[in-house]
């Protein structure tokens, strides 16, 4: 029997590579764009995980990671007189802006590192020594900055640039997650953010914390909160909180959900009508095989069977698509794609309830069949 | 049947590369370890400072009494005086040109003096002359009394001649005086930290930066500050121990000095030398042995003081270890406004 709907189905060439581009399209759009969203969203955390500290410790008020509340400079030292905190350091991080030696200008994130442990400083270094920032007028400087400021001929190793008109030199470049302003991240020892930024009368942004062992970072924020007052977050807290911040202040969230909506509703439209056209064109082999003796409910797992297996590969096809799409257009971290496990699931479930609602279509219709449309001709 | 082939394997196709792609991307990668361990805190409970080392009795700041022209510095950094030794010497021309016409007006008035007193011895020998003369005809009365007025003159005279010696001499020793003040010298024994003045330069009295700076090196202390929310937490004679910035695997072991009675604005310890006041901190003293490696004065540390674990009584009922919210809770600390 399941033969027969296979046939049925792949038989029908017209009308199955239709339904095929339907639910391809669908997926494709689905993920795609779902993909788009959540690559913004982890551009707008790249504050947060260049950082990869466990507890992020600042005001208590503060709404996201790039809106910056500087503390008093003694807030290091309130942090570590809480009990449960092997270590925590201070980091700057600011908007500042670099001129190059030819007059350019571009904005740079500019983060400021503990000079003697350098907690905070980025996990992969493209070329030279990320530990020669404690040098003098010394700067890491991203992948970004380097294609910003004027490509690997203007920005290497040994180049000197200002920043506030303080000259910097660059001893390393590194490789970071670019950040939803896209500006580069430019990375120097805390004292020396403090020296090039401009007089402030505190300047401190964040305390960065680590719990000792046993003692789980959202443990220790509420420990710090409690004891000090001050808003403390784990990693992943800061990041929920930056990312809804900015579904509650922009017009990303509503525009991403609309397209994946309609994406959702499109697919569902042109499956489900050519699914019962299909059906309906099919009426006479289904009634005789009614008429041979099929139940309905034969008939109806059949119908369910052609439907999840022309879902299934359009599914694939069109993840396969939408994977390329991002290896191609959006490969090497150019546009923010990134395709997440729960969205893959997510579309997965709404196209088995694309071919489900289109199939429940059909079914009542092959329920209200009789046998005898066979004959009728 | 082609084309079912086809787009099965495509679909196939399509998840493999979707699940190959999203393997190697989503791995999150582990923080760089840090380069040097971070500063630990060694006790279970403890009040962190930042503090900074400084030669016991604090570093002397050497000031000009007079604004000037530095004409010789007699000492380089590291140089060790005792109390009185000269540090620097300010320009001392006109005084000195001053001293010499007070020296030089000195015998004029000594010759005065004789002068005066040959003037007086005359007249003197003279009213006795006249005095003798018995012969109310040969000498009138008159002429005695006139002779006799003119000694008690020449004797006044001498008196003022002497006065104006003696003034001339004072005048002189003032100028000496003065220009002794001019060598500024050790206020006690010490050793030369800082020397920020140069033979040429113009020294001023109001200068920030002081001309020298001499500290006691041989017995140094920390002077660790406590933020003032933490200022409770700090209980008197507590143990401590110490980290130079960027050399965290060996500790300085603190012994208790004094805590400072007064709270003051917290100086930004940024290296910038325009201070910042951002907040006011409880000032605690540590004294420590000499390490076996070097430490110098001016270099800021690492402060964790011990606390005990339960709650001091009297002092500390807002805070618990075990997390029970204090009743005043929310103040955050960048609300706490200084008072410069």
């Amino acid at each position: 029997m399941n033969y027969v709907a296979l046939k049925m189905l792949f038989g029908d060439r017209p009308k199955y590579l239709m339904l095929l581009a339907g639910l391809t399209f669908s997926t494709m759009l689905i993920v795609q764009q779902g993909s788009i969203f959540w690559g913004l969203m982890t551009w707008s955390q790249s504050g947060i995980t260049n950082v990869n500290a466990p507890v992020w410790v600042t005001d208590s008020n503060i709404n996201q990671v790039e809106e910056i509340k500087p503390l008093a400079d003694t807030t290091v030292n309130v942090v570590r007189s809480v009990s449960g905190v092997e270590w925590a350091v201070p980091l700057y991080k600011g908007v500042q802006r670099a001129r190059l030696r030819d007059g350019n200008y571009e904005q740079i994130a500019l983060v400021g590192i503990e000079s003697s442990t350098l907690i905070g400083r980025p996990g992969k270094v493209l070329d030279g020594n990320i530990e020669e920032l404690r040098s003098p007028d010394a700067v890491a400087i991203d992948q970004l900055g380097v294609e910003r400021l004027g490509g690997p001929e203007n920005i290497h190793l040994g180049t000197t640039f200002e920043i506030n008109d303080h000259r910097v030199r660059v001893v390393a470049i590194v490789q970071t997650q670019k950040s939803f302003q896209n500006f580069p991240f430019v990375y120097t020892t805390y004292e020396r953010a403090l020296g090039v930024t401009p007089e402030e009368r505190r300047k401190l942004s964040y305390v960065l914390a680590s719990p000792v062992s046993g003692v789980s970072p959202e443990e220790l924020a509420r420990r710090i909160h409690e004891q000090t007052g001050l808003g403390a977050f784990t990693e992943d807290q800061f990041g929920w909180k930056t990312i809804r911040w900015i579904l509650q202040n922009t017009g990303i969230g509503v525009n991403f959900g609309t397209t994946v909506l309609l994406g959702f509703i499109v697919g569902m439209a042109i499956s489900g009508q050519t699914f019962y056209l299909f059906t309906v064109e099919n009426l006479p082999q289904f009634g005789a095989l009614k008429a041979i003796g099929a139940s309905t409910g034969m008939l109806a797992r059949m119908i369910l069977l052609q439907s999840f297996t022309v879902g299934s590969i359009g599914y694939g096809v069109g993840v396969g698509l939408a994977t390329l799409f991002g290896l191609t257009a959006a490969g090497g971290g150019r546009l923010p794609f990134k395709e997440t496990w729960p969205l893959l699931v997510g579309v997965a479930v709404a196209l088995l309830l694309i071919c489900a609602v289109s199939s429940v279509i059909s079914i009542r219709k092959l329920a209200k069949l009789e046998p005898a449309i066979v004959f009728r001709g | 049947m082609v084309l079912r082939r086809l787009s099965f394997w495509i679909a196939v196709g399509g998840i493999i590369l979707t699940i190959a792609t999203l393997w190697g991307a989503n791995k999150k990668v582990a923080p760089p370890p840090p380069m040097e361990a971070p500063p630990q805190n060694p006790y279970p409970v403890t009040v962190a400072a930042a503090g900074i080392i400084e030669a016991v009795n604090e570093n002397v700041r050497i000031a000009p009494p007079v604004s000037g022209l530095v004409t010789k510095v007699y000492v380089t950094v590291a140089d060790h005086v005792e109390q009185g030794d000269p540090l620097f010497q300010l320009d001392d021309r006109e005084l000195r040109a001053q001293l010499q016409t007070r020296t030089d007006s000195l015998p004029s008035a000594a010759a005065r003096i004789a002068e005066q007193e040959i003037r007086l011895r005359d007249v003197q020998d003279q009213l006795k002359r006249l005095q003798s003369v018995t012969d109310r005809r040969a000498v009138s009365e008159d002429d005695v009394k006139r002779k006799w007025h003119e000694a008690e003159g020449a004797k006044r005279a001498l008196i003022r001649a002497r006065a104006d010696f003696h003034l001339a001499k004072t005048e002189r020793d003032e100028v000496q005086a003065i220009l002794n003040r001019l060598t500024v010298r050790a206020p006690r024994a010490a050793t030369i930290l800082q020397v920020n003045v140069r033979a040429g330069e113009y020294a001023t009295v109001n200068a920030i930066e002081p001309l020298i700076i001499l500290g006691d090196t041989e017995t140094l202390q920390v002077r660790a500050d406590i933020d003032e929310v933490n200022a409770p937490l700090m209980v008197p004679g507590s143990p401590a121990v110490a980290y130079l910035k960027g050399f965290t695997d060996k500790a300085i072991p603190l012994t208790f000095d004094r805590i400072e009675p007064y709270i003051v604005p917290k100086r930004s310890l940024s290296g910038d030398n325009r201070e910042r006041v951002d907040t006011r901190v409880l000032q605690v003293i540590y004294r420590f042995e000499r390490p076996s490696f070097p430490v110098y004065v001016g270099q800021q540390v690492d402060v964790y003081i011990e606390r005990p674990v339960e709650p001091v009584s009297g002092q500390d009922h807002n805070r618990s270890e075990n997390g029970t919210p204090p009743s005043n809770i929310s103040r955050p600390l960048s609300e706490t406004e200084e008072t410069p």
